[in-house]
């Protein structure tokens, strides 16, 4: 499973997105606002999801603006920091 | 108490094993009907099921959106939706809650989502903690949640005192009521059964085996644990418009067994729910009492009180006693007969008991 896959389970799993399945979330939607409709209490959220799902410690705001564009560019920013196998 | 000081039941609004709203809950009262589930338990020597009432929650999706639903644990749900229930079975208007206040009841309250919390803490550490179990976790979540999501604008509070949570949450939604700090007050006594409460249940009875409730026969352990919310919607006189019956008292007090002073009610509901140690003081206080007992139909939870108060209002509202389920009620003569029969009195009092010699009376009458 890739780590957007992955991502878009636990985000439905975690953020209680029963409306939505993995499926229909788009990669390049904003996930904040228009797109998947997050909003600040999610990004608390997701920044302590990605600590417990892949061990990666979000550090700032700056970093977290960044890697929270998309499903995509967050999956980019897991990537980036994964220890290789 | 005078006419103008007087407090109706204005709306009631029921949740738990036997469907949604008053409509269901009349319609098990009548009929004796409403069956356990199953509840799965992690033990420590493997998973297993226990019997358990049950409730529903998704028709709360008629009046809250998916999207605002995400963030709101099971027991928040379950207070939603009797709440919105009894605020419809009332028929009051948004431009109404100015001055309606909100009282919660709850022996064990939100130990889903608290207990998730905490394990996240043990599991993955303080720093991986959901901030969004945390805010269901704190006490008044419940009670915070109705406020917002309904629109009520008056004062707001959550009472536990377990078995006594509900006559002592009633008194004081009466106080408030006479002291005029609400032309109404909601008071919503909700129970969630978590895989938590389900495992104390299986710990306290030493198994899961299932035996049909039978709260009368007082030498018997028979509970089966329950979650479900009973909520009433409770107005000053003058402010109502129509209803079930008036709130004549709510007291809560300690007395021993052999000294207290049954009240000159045409029927006593006992809260009576196959707990054995509870069940002997209810045979000691009310054996030669008039009595009445409805809990095999939704079950054994410190809310319970209160789905007596909404059965004692049908029962002053429709003139006649519903028969109560289960077995013959051996060690309580005056049981009321299988086919129900004629109230013919103007008041009925519940009466639950706590720990020890405690114990809580509410009183309905016909105005």
């Amino acid at each position: 499973m890739t780590t957007t896959e992955k991502l878009k389970n636990i985000l439905v799993e975690d953020l209680n997105l029963e409306e939505l399945t993995p499926g229909d979330i788009d990669d390049d939607a904003p996930l904040f606002g228009e797109g998947l409709g997050l909003d600040s209490l999610d990004a608390v959220e997701l920044v302590v999801i990605v600590q417990k799902h892949f061990g990666i410690e979000i550090r700032n705001m700056d970093e977290g603006r960044t890697a929270f564009q998309s499903i995509r560019s967050l999956a980019a920013y897991i990537d980036e920091r994964l220890p290789v196998r | 108490m005078s006419a103008a000081g007087r407090i109706v039941i204005e709306g009631i609004g029921m949740v738990g094993s036997f469907g949604c709203g008053v409509s269901d809950f009349s319609r098990a009262l009548a009929d004796g009907g409403s069956r356990p589930a199953s509840l799965a338990v992690s033990t420590g020597s493997g998973p297993i099921e226990i019997p358990a009432h049950l409730a529903d929650t998704s028709p709360l999706s008629e009046f809250v959106p998916a999207r605002t639903l995400r963030r709101i644990d099971r027991f928040s749900r379950l207070a939603l939706l009797g709440s919105f229930l009894a605020l419809r079975d009332a028929g009051l208007a948004d431009t109404e809650r100015r001055r309606l206040g909100l009282i919660v009841a709850s022996g064990h309250g939100a130990t889903g989502i608290t207990y998730a919390f905490l394990e996240s803490f043990i599991k993955d550490g303080d720093i991986c903690a959901s901030p969004t179990h945390f805010a269901n976790s704190v006490h008044n979540s419940a009670a915070a949640n109705i406020s917002i999501l309904s629109g009520i604008a008056g004062p707001c509070l959550t009472v536990s005192q377990f078995h006594l949570s509900v006559p002592s949450a009633l008194a004081t939604a009466l106080r408030w009521l006479a002291e005029g700090r609400a032309d109404r007050v909601l008071f919503a006594a909700v129970e969630e059964l978590s895989e938590l409460i389900g495992y104390a249940w299986y710990r306290r009875r030493g198994g899961a085996k299932s035996v049909p409730m039978t709260p009368l026969r007082t030498a018997e352990e028979t509970a089966v644990p329950a979650e479900g919310a009973a909520c009433l919607l409770l107005s000053r006189a003058e402010a109502a418009r129509g209803g079930y019956c008036a709130l004549g008292e709510a007291v809560t007090g300690s007395r021993p067994d052999d000294g207290f002073p049954l009240p000159d009610a045409g029927l006593l509901v006992l809260s009576a729910d196959g707990r054995k140690d509870a069940g002997r003081r209810f045979a000691a206080l009310a054996r030669n009492a008039r009595i009445a007992c409805y809990t095999p139909l939704y079950g054994s939870m410190p809310a319970g009180p209160a789905f007596d108060l909404a059965a004692a209002a049908l029962i002053l509202k429709g003139g006649r006693i519903f028969p109560s389920p289960g077995d013959a009620a051996l060690d309580f003569p005056a049981t009321v007969p299988a086919g129900g029969e004629l109230l013919g009195a103007p008041r009925v009092s519940c009466l639950t008991l706590g720990d020890g010699a405690t114990f809580g009376l509410a009183t309905l009458e016909n105005p």
